[in-house]
């Protein structure tokens, strides 16, 4: 079940585990241990298994998924977007900031896995924008009105302001 | 059976003065230059004197492949095109060009490694070469004619399984900004009007032989499948461009953009890309779409797939339906480009009604390769629209045209984005009518010299992307640093050098980057991130030589070059490494010619030197880091002021670019102080008879 939802593109969660493996008859104790004995089985696959790994949700829920199928950059970007959006987006300019380093264009949250949309997104931005949280996260706009964000952590204003445009419109003019 | 694989053995030549055509045997004259830039170069050095024109019928006109090509290697495609060219200002000088298509493969089929042309026909002639039946046919008739129609013309006469490399009336009309392109949409700039000039309109070539390879069959189908294993998306783009499960990292501007859900929607049965994980060989060519990455998402329901050269699995000419145009603007609705040929029309214009990745973005598309790809006019990657839309936007095509041929253009429908326009502007400059026709087909070198523009001027504008000879930077300082710089400074046109860019532009965080850099080029600091470059290190010198020398490479053996070299990879279970040893162990199992990675560089250091020579010959002059290595100032300015080596800005260090070139020149073993190879270095690559003769020109250093 695991390895299948991650091949899919998908968490998934216990509650939706405990689910399947009743309708597939695969539990032994009675229904109100079942929680309990999943949970156990489940601690026990992620130990024994190589592949099998446990995130925890904000709310303190478990997810899961198998590394033969779903790196954990993609596992991570699955479960935020399972939690504030804001920190979501945060986590993902810091990270594109910190680790490339570059800027990061705001469509890139209206397509899979995040399905943003463009609204949203702004209402986010705006937002952030008054969040001392978010105080490092800027706004860039490029020469084609194109948006990017960055963050003040490891990129500098004027670094990220270019490199916006470079990719923007640079990279497309030197093909 | 020969003693080699990998060749096919013998060298086509082709007298169009007087119609004799003649084999030579290529190993015996060849081998030590592989193929290809190789060949290509041997000959101009050996039969070209200095001083020869493009369209003397003494130039030649050098089609030539190296022994990959019509293998199995991938991306084998590359036919490697050397002369005089013509848009080289103010001295034309030897370069090369590069189609892709199916004709290096069927040329090997027919049995030779190179077609060597030279003289000039009494009238139009296209030539036919069905294996060892080489015919020079009458082409009166085809003159004038596009090269669709050319294409379709020869290839009902040879028969469907013919390729047709084909001149346009650009060519024709000796217009020096013209291609020849085969498979429709395969083509090398440049080369059209040198061709015209011999009145030669096109090749056909049908071949039904195969390559031999001489290793053991399993170890070559072993080493096909582990180098599959190792290629990205187009331009070796090893991260897709937005998250997938099974990626560590993506990248938004790469060329890896297919996915689940995206769609090639004008297909008869639309299909889906899918998620394009690496290790699935079957998938590769899902990844690329050129038409989507550089139109933009609107470009997804017009795809009707992938198309490309022989033995890729790359397919980066995009095939694309837009009933539309058909009806708008009575072209075909079906086109099909790479990067260039689908920007060609777009690029002319400074925007477009609805905006950057409308539909009318799609239309001038289309309309441009419609009108570019039939004429047979080149862009000079992209140098002409730039060119174009400073001078109008300053004033000085009104300035320069006479009023009546000003207003004969819709400038209106120009600045609105209309891609009608086009249909006025490139007959014009196929067709040499009119000044700014005729400007425009002149190359931006020689434009400058007939409108008295200072080319020190053009230099300075950084947006223009004019390095200098005529022609644009090629990946440069802006995102290279100084290894950009040295780079470019080398040729006689734009470097059209990727080895160094396809590691800078792959998608991989900087970290994995600069250990990668710190395994082939001894030191992390031989990359840096854009925009924040450091001073310079001899590891960049390193990469720059390395980069040359594996573009020549590529030129030779018939790898792309806008695909390799292959040190990164997209499998995380290699830590992202690709193998630096590719080119190398196919050569030796192709050929039987056994050779690591050092040895075949070596090879690859034979040729570059040999191109640097034939420019030196040709300039007479040895001062070549004066009159040759040099870069535009924009290299070296930025409008905010800010020191280089500041974060955020592009522009390099003038004396440290001069410790660059000392680097470089020692890396080389070249001359320090002129830039002129040592007849050391000659002699250390077997090349004592050009050292011979270059001293007899005191055109060595410290003569």
């Amino acid at each position: 079940m695991i390895r299948q939802c991650s091949e899919e593109g998908r968490l998934i969660s216990e509650d939706e585990i405990l689910v399947c493996a009743a309708n597939q008859r695969l539990l032994s104790s009675p229904p109100a241990d079942r929680s309990e004995e999943v949970k156990n089985i489940l601690n026990s696959i992620a130990k024994k298994s190589g592949d099998v790994h446990k995130l925890i949700a904000q709310d303190g829920t478990r997810r899961f998924y198998s590394s033969q199928f779903m790196t954990e950059a993609y596992a991570m970007i699955l479960l935020q977007k399972q939690g504030d959006p804001l920190q979501l987006i945060a986590e993902i300019v810091r990270q594109n900031s910190k680790v490339y380093p570059r800027p990061v264009p705001l469509d890139i949250f209206t397509r899979p896995p995040f399905d943003l949309a463009e609204q949203e997104i702004m209402d986010h931005i705006k937002q952030m924008a008054t969040d001392k949280a978010y105080c490092d996260i800027g706004l860039i706009t490029t020469s084609t009105s194109r948006d990017f964000l960055y963050s003040a952590l490891h990129l500098e204003p004027a670094h990220a302001s270019l490199l916006a445009e470079w990719l923007d419109a640079g990279r497309a003019n030197n093909p | 059976m020969a003693k080699y694989g990998g060749w096919s053995g013998k060298i086509l030549h082709i007298d169009l003065s007087n119609n004799r055509i003649w084999t030579e045997d290529t190993i015996e004259h060849y081998k030590d230059y592989l193929g290809g830039t190789g060949i290509g170069y041997k000959v101009m050095w050996d039969e070209v004197p200095a001083r020869t024109k493009p369209y003397d019928p003494e130039n030649r006109i050098i089609f030539a492949v190296g022994p990959l090509a019509g293998t199995g290697a991938p991306c084998n495609g590359r036919t490697a095109i050397t002369t005089l060219w013509p848009t080289c200002s103010p001295l034309p000088l030897v370069a090369t060009g590069h189609m892709g298509g199916q004709f290096a493969a069927k040329l090997k089929y027919a049995g030779y490694d190179a077609v060597i042309i030279k003289g000039k026909a009494a009238h139009p002639v296209w030539i036919s070469i069905v294996d060892q039946k080489v015919d020079i046919q009458d082409a009166r008739r085809l003159w004038g004619e596009g090269i669709r129609s050319t294409t379709m013309a020869i290839s009902q006469i040879m028969g469907p399984e013919a390729v047709v490399a084909s001149i346009g009336q650009a060519g024709e009309n000796l217009v020096p900004m013209s291609v020849v392109m085969n498979s429709v949409s395969h083509s090398a700039g440049g080369i059209g009007s040198v061709m015209g000039s011999k009145n030669l309109k096109a090749i056909g070539v049908i071949g039904t032989g195969v390559v031999r390879i001489a290793g053991n069959k399993e170890d070559w189908e072993k080493l096909i499948k582990y180098h599959l294993s190792l290629l990205g998306a187009n331009n070796q783009h090893v991260v897709p461009n937005s998250p997938q499960p099974w990626a560590e990292f993506y990248d938004a501007n790469t060329r890896w953009v297919g996915a689940k859900g995206r769609t090639w929607g004008a297909n008869a049965r639309p299909i889906e890309t899918g998620t394009c994980e690496p290790h699935n060989l079957n998938r590769i060519a899902y990844r690329t779409n050129n038409a989507a990455f550089f139109m933009g998402d609107i470009a997804w329901q017009y795809t009707v797939r992938g198309n490309g050269c022989t033995s890729c699995p790359i397919r980066c000419h995009t095939l694309v339906k837009v009933p539309s145009v058909a009806m708008k603007y009575g072209i075909s609705e079906v086109g099909q480009n790479t990067c260039s040929g689908l920007n060609f029309g777009r690029s002319f214009f400074k925007k477009f009604p609805d905006g950057p990745k409308g539909m009318t973005n799609v239309e001038a598309s289309m309309v441009g390769m419609y009108l570019a790809d039939d004429l047979g006019v080149w862009c000079n990657y992209g140098q002409m629209q730039r060119d174009f839309q400073k001078l109008y936007y300053e004033g000085i095509i009104e300035k320069k045209l006479g009023s009546k041929e000003f207003k004969s253009y819709s400038w209106k429908k120009y600045e609105k984005g209309d891609p009608s326009f086009l249909f006025e502007l490139f007959p014009k400059i196929a067709s040499k009518e009119g000044e700014l026709g005729t400007v425009l087909g002149l190359g931006t070198g020689y434009l400058l010299e007939r409108w008295s523009i200072s080319e020190k001027e053009w230099g300075k504008d950084k947006e223009l992307s004019y390095w200098k000879m005529g022609h644009p930077k090629h990946h440069s300082t802006e995102e290279a640093g100084q290894c950009g710089l040295l780079i470019n400074m080398q040729y006689n046109r734009d470097s059209q050098c990727h080895s160094h860019i396809n590691v800078i532009r792959n998608g991989l965080p900087l970290e994995i980057q600069k250990n990668l850099a710190a395994e082939i080029w001894g030191s992390p600091k031989a990359i840096d991130a854009v925009a924040a470059y450091t001073p310079m290190h001899r590891s960049k010198a390193k990469m720059a030589k390395w980069s040359v020398l594996r573009k020549e490479l590529h030129d030779s053996l018939s790898l792309c070059n806008w695909m390799g070299p292959w040190i990164a990879s997209p499998l995380k279970e290699r830590g992202y490494r690709g193998d630096d040893s590719i080119e190398s162990m196919l050569y030796s199992l192709a050929t039987g010619d056994k050779k690591d990675r050092q040895e075949l560089d070596a090879v690859a250091e034979r040729i570059f030197l040999l191109h640097r020579a034939i420019t030196i010959r040709d300039m007479g002059t040895k001062e070549m880091r004066t009159k040759h290595d040099i870069a535009p100032d924009w290299a070296f300015t930025d409008s905010s002021g800010k020191p280089p080596f500041t974060k955020g800005t592009l522009h390099l260090d003038r004396k440290d670019a001069s410790t660059a070139v000392d680097m470089f020149y020692d890396e080389m073993g070249w001359d320090r102080v002129t830039g002129a190879p040592t007849a050391g270095t000659y002699r250390k690559f077997g090349l004592s008879k050009i050292a011979e003769e270059l001293g007899r020109r005191n055109l060595l250093p410290g003569a």
